[in-house]
């Protein structure tokens, strides 16, 4: 009785600590969420510039140059030095995915 | 383990394993699991949104204290009239309706870490629920000073918002010419670092506006220096409010008598002040008392799941844990990096419930405005990644958030008194919308 309710324990875990993929994130989340604080949930407002649905090119873009231009022009150029260039590709990624207003900017 | 029943295993994994869960289609196929949130304030309702968000139909169960979250974010300028109580005032209906979360009014008073259940005072009595995973953010408790006869209903802090601050806000509008407006910034760590330095301008930009001749602000800094945004700071000291401002650092406090407000410092004392706003070192609040605490009374986790270590299914979020940092880079207690750390928590809790390891992939952040006068403000923006974290030669000491960015703005201006707005609003609403 009891190696009967184990198995499934066992397999679970054997998974579990293998890393499985069960319901998996999408990627870039969890780093997206962290702009939401400004521009709304999934990037969807109230807030600064609607980020959702805009595309993904231009996010990364704009990001990639208030973080390289060299001079801070407001508090947004000074969040973008807080990624690395793949964190800033899965936020752009993640956010162009969202249904929101930004793609009509 | 063969000779473990599925009963003792999950006891042990509650206990002692360092898998934070077990998979839930394990241990329970068809009960939804259930997360606790000890703390309605920026941290706890951000957490309890996004697990109900990203999670599989998990149950969450939000408990406060209070009826509604009275922000201190803003609550400086309730203090000088500028907004109302109700602008700075967040309900939990928008967790309800839009995102399921349960809400529970009482004060949690008892955690039962082994048995997984802690127990909620209520007008009801008591209540005791049931967690798979349960999330602490109960943000700031007082530590009273050395000596004298300290009672914050005659000299409020209003370093929670709400009472407080309209009693501070009376004061402030009592005061006339020549009155002083004694305050304090406690030593770091404390909540919001830049939030003493911004009353003292606030205040001292009411006073001037009143026309209250010879009247001045007298800030007493338990630290070396200001705390945050000295370049601005420094500036609205100097100049903007050049003698309006009196700054004094390295000012420990020894003695506070709030009958007769007076205080004995370090480096200075004031007896019979029209006004002292002492605002007392902090430590982690009271349902946090019974974990491991730091030399400063905060709850040290874990950067990617805000785990408390030796409870492998309790997290403490917000002002009252302690994010391991680099030297000099300390993460702020703000309720914008209370946000950023929910989410983090959040996420690793989801992750836990399906059987997965926290992603470590992880970034927080802190922006902030802060009002210099009642038409200008200034900000601050820091950023974190997770990786190597060094001591202050410089050394690698360990893992946890790296300060890869931290600026202010360099003018103090109208266009950020107006962007504060934004960001408020924006924050509010993502915690609690």
């Amino acid at each position: 009785m009891q190696h009967k309710l184990f198995l499934p324990i066992a397999l679970a875990l054997g998974l579990a600590v293998a890393g499985s993929a069960i319901a998996a994130p999408p990627a870039g989340r969890l780093l997206a969420s962290q702009c939401a604080q400004c521009h709304g949930t999934n990037g969807n407002g109230p807030g600064f510039d609607e980020l959702a649905g805009k595309s993904a090119r231009e996010l990364r873009d704009e990001l990639l140059e208030m973080k390289y231009r060299g001079r801070v022009e407001g508090i947004m150029d000074r969040q973008a030095h807080g990624y690395n260039d793949a964190q800033i590709q899965l936020i752009a990624d993640y956010l162009s995915a969202q249904p929101g207003g930004g793609g009509g900017d | 383990m063969q000779t473990l029943n599925r009963r003792q295993f999950l006891k042990l994994a509650g206990v002692a394993s360092a898998l934070a869960a077990l998979p839930r289609a394990v241990g329970a196929a068809t009960t939804p699991a259930r997360v606790v949130v000890v703390g309605g304030g920026f941290g706890g309702a951000t957490a309890a949104k996004y697990i109900r968000m990203w999670g599989d139909n998990v149950q969450v169960t939000l408990v406060d204290t209070n009826a509604t979250h009275i922000s201190c974010i803003l609550s400086n300028l309730v203090m000088t009239g500028a907004l109302s109580m109700s602008r700075i005032t967040l309900g939990y209906s928008a967790l309800k309706t839009n995102h399921g979360v349960n809400v529970l009014q009482g004060r949690a008073v008892a955690i039962d870490g082994a048995g997984n259940t802690v127990t909620v005072s209520t007008a009801s009595g008591n209540r005791v629920l049931p967690y798979d995973h349960l999330v602490l953010s109960p943000g700031i408790d007082f530590i009273a000073p050395p000596a004298g006869a300290w009672d914050a209903n005659l000299t409020p802090h209003a370093w929670q918002a709400g009472a407080q601050t309209t009693l501070l806000k009376n004061q402030l509008a009592a005061m006339r010419n020549g009155d002083l407006f004694v305050m304090t910034v406690p030593k770091s760590p404390y909540r919001c670092p830049p939030g003493p330095y911004e009353r003292a301008c606030v205040a001292a930009d009411y006073l001037k506006r009143k026309g209250r001749v010879g009247a001045k602000v007298i800030v007493l800094d338990a630290n070396a220096s200001i705390q945050a945004e000295p370049v601005a700071f420094g500036e609205a000291f100097n100049v903007t409010h050049a003698g309006m401002i009196e700054y004094v650092p390295n000012a420990t406090v020894q003695s506070v008598v709030s009958s007769t407000r007076s205080i004995v410092t370090s480096a200075r004392t004031v007896n019979n002040a029209k006004v002292l706003n002492f605002i007392p070192n902090q430590k982690a609040g009271a349902i946090a008392a019974g974990l491991p605490l730091n030399a400063q009374g905060f709850v040290p986790v874990n950067p990617l799941t805000y785990g408390v270590a030796g409870y492998p299914n309790i997290h403490v979020i917000g002002d009252a844990c302690a994010v391991p940092a680099s030297d000099n880079k300390a993460v702020p207690k703000s309720g914008h990096m209370a946000n950023s750390e929910a989410k983090v928590c959040a996420d690793a809790i989801v992750r836990a419930l399906a059987g997965e390891a926290p992603d470590d992939n992880v970034t927080t952040n802190s922006a902030c405005y802060s009002p210099i006068t009642a038409r200008t403000a200034s900000w601050l923006s820091a950023n974190y990644n997770y990786g190597d974290i060094y001591d202050a030669a410089g050394n690698v000491k360990g893992k946890g958030m790296h300060r890869v960015d931290l600026g202010e703005a360099d003018i103090i201006g109208g266009d950020n008194y107006e962007d504060m707005f934004t960001w408020a609003d924006s924050l509010f609403a993502d915690s609690f919308m």
